[in-house]
């Protein structure tokens, strides 16, 4: 079987090889059947890493400890659906499941836009084909999958804490983000390679670029929850280096998807998404290669291995390329009109492509700092928490008005009196939020009442936008008003799509600023008997438990809550002891408050013999808003990425047609 | 336009820099010896954990992650106690040398994960 899955990698690696140089040699030379070629050998090359993921399935799946992947990440014991989720937890399955997403991937977009791209397509393919031949020769040569040893009777298990549901779904999910990046880059790069560089590389990607920025938004706030619930220290997000990892990538697909729009309606910004996409896909391989190499002192590290010369070497190399390739073209990238007025639609794209692009900047400058210094000064260099802090602010909360004033300013010219008009309500509600917030006493956190503000502005904005579109739509048929409103989205999709998704992003940074603004904690070691209040909470420490658990031993002490006169039941927190693995986890006690989304949050720091418990609390003001954001991002990705054959019928016959971007 | 936003996001990034300044130095136990200054203390924990860290503080000492240099700083904590903290383990505290001891600030202490997945490495006992 291990024959198998290894024979398997080196023929995906050999069609990988083909499909670059064949395609390479028939997108210069013009040859059509052997661009075919390549383009077959791409989408063999997926049905081979199907072959080569199958048989590192079924070996998981066996309990085949003659693999030392499967010995080294699982156990006889371990619950079927974490034996399937060490595919990924390993380094070794990991980059098999980049490779996996990358050729299916290749294959469905090369084949989805041929029809109508077909000499672009020619030059994408051979890009698709170098980045497979780079993942399938590190698991070929460097990390294979499938090595083999003497099998042990039992395999090592797998670490507590990612025997957890959120394992089976965030690293996914992370993945399909990192590796759909991928696609973007290489219709910008077939598009420089081909000298068409219109829209149509732009057309061809969207929604895989969407989809891919979609997936690493879900995947990061899982990870977040992930961290709330199960890791228990109290926070969801702490700048680390593997967070930031996926963060980054994210922040730069960002700035893309509005740069976009800019160059659709306007044909400006060619160079800069050009860019903008190649800045995304080498963070995204700089992400995997931080999770991947343990160069940096992260609470995720993996230790030191052999893969990260090879990726650094790949990410340079790639960014060297690339880039020469913009060079190149530059002649071909000019833009066909100038930004005509610091106050207009355009205009405000361009400000939240610079903040998002600084936000993300600094974050990255603060990820590889330490490594810089070590370089320069000879010791490494770490900044803390409140580096990052500031930039959120600095850089977030202009961005996050922006996000109201941005879709409703007028292209290319906008006066102050049509501001004034446009936005009269929105800033008389945020100026009400912002009094009334002030009044409550929220003026303790000077940028949690900023934020506060600002999302009451960019809600108003939003509830705005699809109250008049719905009477307009009510005001042109006899339709209802529930039917108005769902015809609006179904007709633009992509715009009220993306209001919703601001929607999301409002209830993120209200979410945010509550649980770290305006939080509050305290510490007590308590008896038996004993309380402690926070908050308008009142605590009673009751009693100490202990129970059995198949693996472990759980000791919970049960604490007494109540607010005022109202009884609100008891809350559990204690430790787990995982008796083969020999280590302690905290499991923490939370209540949430329905109505006001506000936590309660309760981790039980010490145990004592005597039955004293050092017991550390949290008050956290609207947290759950940020898993409801959570659910409304997928609604809004959802609506956005919902297939509209109209809308993409009208993109491809204006581009086709046209050959230049219509203005509005 | 363009350039001036760019300058005035360059400003501000600069300007923070300058003013707040870096970050603490990451070092390992053996490089401690002689530095006042606050710094961030990465190494493995070496027993016997002793004391209460929510009373007086929790007590062990710590050396260098790969095992070239075999001095022990000790090293003093309060606060909460990552679930990982345990003899043989990989952590990370911020604080400062006093007279001979890394006090440690309160609830800084992040362990790193005890991957399964790695080769186990030279200096690690577990």
């Amino acid at each position: 079987m291990p024959e198998l899955g290894r024979a398997a990698l080196v023929v995906t690696l050999g069609l990988s090889v083909y499909a670059l140089v064949a395609g390479a040699a028939a997108a210069r030379l013009g040859r059509r059947r052997l661009a075919q070629s390549a383009q077959n050998a791409l989408v063999a090359a997926f049905f081979t890493t199907v072959v080569a993921s199958a048989v590192l399935l079924a070996a998981l799946l066996r309990h085949d400890f003659s693999f030392t992947y499967v010995a080294r990440t699982t156990s006889e014991a371990l619950p079927t659906a974490y034996t399937i989720s060490a595919f990924w937890g390993g380094q070794e399955g990991s980059l098999l499941l980049w490779l996996l997403i990358l050729t299916g991937f290749g294959a469905a977009a090369v084949r989805l836009n041929r029809g109508w791209a077909r000499d672009l397509i020619v030059w994408v393919v051979p890009v698709f084909a170098a980045v497979a031949v780079f993942f399938s020769f590190l698991v070929v040569a460097v990390a294979s999958p499938f090595a083999t040893q003497a099998a042990p009777p039992d395999g090592a298990g797998m670490t507590p804490s990612l025997q957890n549901p959120y394992m089976l779904a965030h690293p996914i999910f992370l993945y399909l983000g990192y590796v759909g990046l991928t696609v973007p880059f290489a219709f910008a790069l077939g598009a420089l390679l081909s000298g068409r560089v219109d829209e149509r590389w732009l057309v061809a990607s969207r929604r895989w670029t969407l989809f891919a920025w979609a997936a690493l938004g879900i995947g990061q706030l899982l990870g977040a929850h992930w961290a709330y619930v199960e890791v228990g220290w109290g926070g969801y997000f702490a700048w680390d280096p593997v967070e930031n990892a996926a963060l980054m990538p994210w922040l730069a697909a960002t700035a893309f998807l509005h740069s976009v729009m800019i160059q659709e309606k306007r044909g400006m910004l060619k160079v800069w998404n050009v860019l903008l996409v190649l800045l995304a896909f080498s963070l995204a391989l700089f992400g995997t290669f931080l999770t991947r190499s343990g160069i940096l002192n992260s609470i995720h590290s993996f230790t030191q291995s052999a893969i990260g010369p090879w990726f650094l070497a790949f990410i340079g190399l790639t960014m060297a390329v690339s880039l020469a390739f913009v060079f190149w073209r530059l002649p071909l990238l000019r833009s066909a009109t100038k930004l005509e007025s610091p106050i207009s639609r355009e205009a405000a794209f361009l400000y939240n492509n610079l903040l998002l692009l600084a936000l993300c900047l600094a974050i990255l400058w603060g990820v590889v700092y330490p490594m810089l210094s070590e370089l320069v000064r000879g010791e490494a260099v770490v900044l803390g928490r409140s580096y990052y802090d500031f930039f959120l602010r600095v850089f977030g909360l202009p961005l996050l008005l922006l996000m109201g004033i941005g879709p409703l300013i007028a292209w290319r010219r906008a006066s102050l009196r049509s501001l004034l008009t446009t936005f009269r309500w929105p800033t008389g509600v945020a100026v009400a939020t912002g009094a009334v917030l002030l009044a409550l006493g929220a003026g303790r956190s000077l940028p949690g009442l900023i934020a506060y503000t600002f999302s009451a502005f960019v809600a108003a904005t939003i509830v705005m936008e699809f109250a008049r579109g719905t009477r307009a739509r009510r005001a042109l048929g006899a339709e209802s008003w529930l039917g108005a409103f769902s015809s609006l989205i179904a007709r633009n999709r992509r715009r009220y799509g993306g209001y919703v998704v601001h929607a999301s992003i409002v209830l993120l940074a209200i979410g945010v600023a509550g649980s770290s603004a305006f939080d509050s904690v305290t510490e007590a070691k308590l008896a038996r008997g004993q309380s402690l209040e926070i908050g308008g909470y009142t605590l009673v420490y009751e009693s100490l438990d202990e129970r059995l658990a198949p693996n472990a031993t759980e000791i919970r002490a049960t604490l007494a809550v109540s607010r005022g006169d109202r009884d609100l039941g008891t809350l559990e927190a204690g430790k787990n002891a995982y008796t083969i693995e020999q280590q302690v986890s905290n499991e923490v006690g939370i209540r949430s408050d329905k109505l006001t989304g506000e936590d309660l949050f309760v981790i039980a720091e010490q145990i004592d013999p005597d039955g004293s418990v050092y017991f550390r609390v949290f008050v956290k003001p609207l947290v759950n808003l940020i898993w409801l954001a959570g659910l409304v991002f997928l609604l809004g990705s959802v609506v956005t990425l919902w297939p509209d054959r109209r809308e993409q019928r009208r993109l491809v016959s204006r581009v086709s047609e046209v050959g230049v971007p219509a203005t509005r | 336009m363009i350039a001036l936003s760019v300058a005035a996001v360059l400003a501000v990034f600069l300007l923070y820099t300058s003013i707040a300044g870096g970050g603490n130095p990451s070092i390992a136990p053996s490089e401690l010896a002689g530095r006042t200054g606050k710094v961030q203390l990465a190494g493995l924990v070496v027993g016997p954990v002793v004391g209460d860290a929510h009373a007086g503080g929790l007590r062990f000492k710590l050396k260098d992650i790969g095992g070239k240099a075999q001095t022990a700083v000790a090293v003093r904590y309060a606060g909460s106690v990552p679930d990982l903290f345990k003899v043989g383990r990989h952590i990370v505290v911020d604080g400062q040398l006093r007279n001979g001891t890394f006090v440690a600030d309160p609830g800084s202490m992040i362990t790193k994960c005890p991957s399964k997945y790695a080769p186990k490495q030279s200096g690690d006992p577990a």
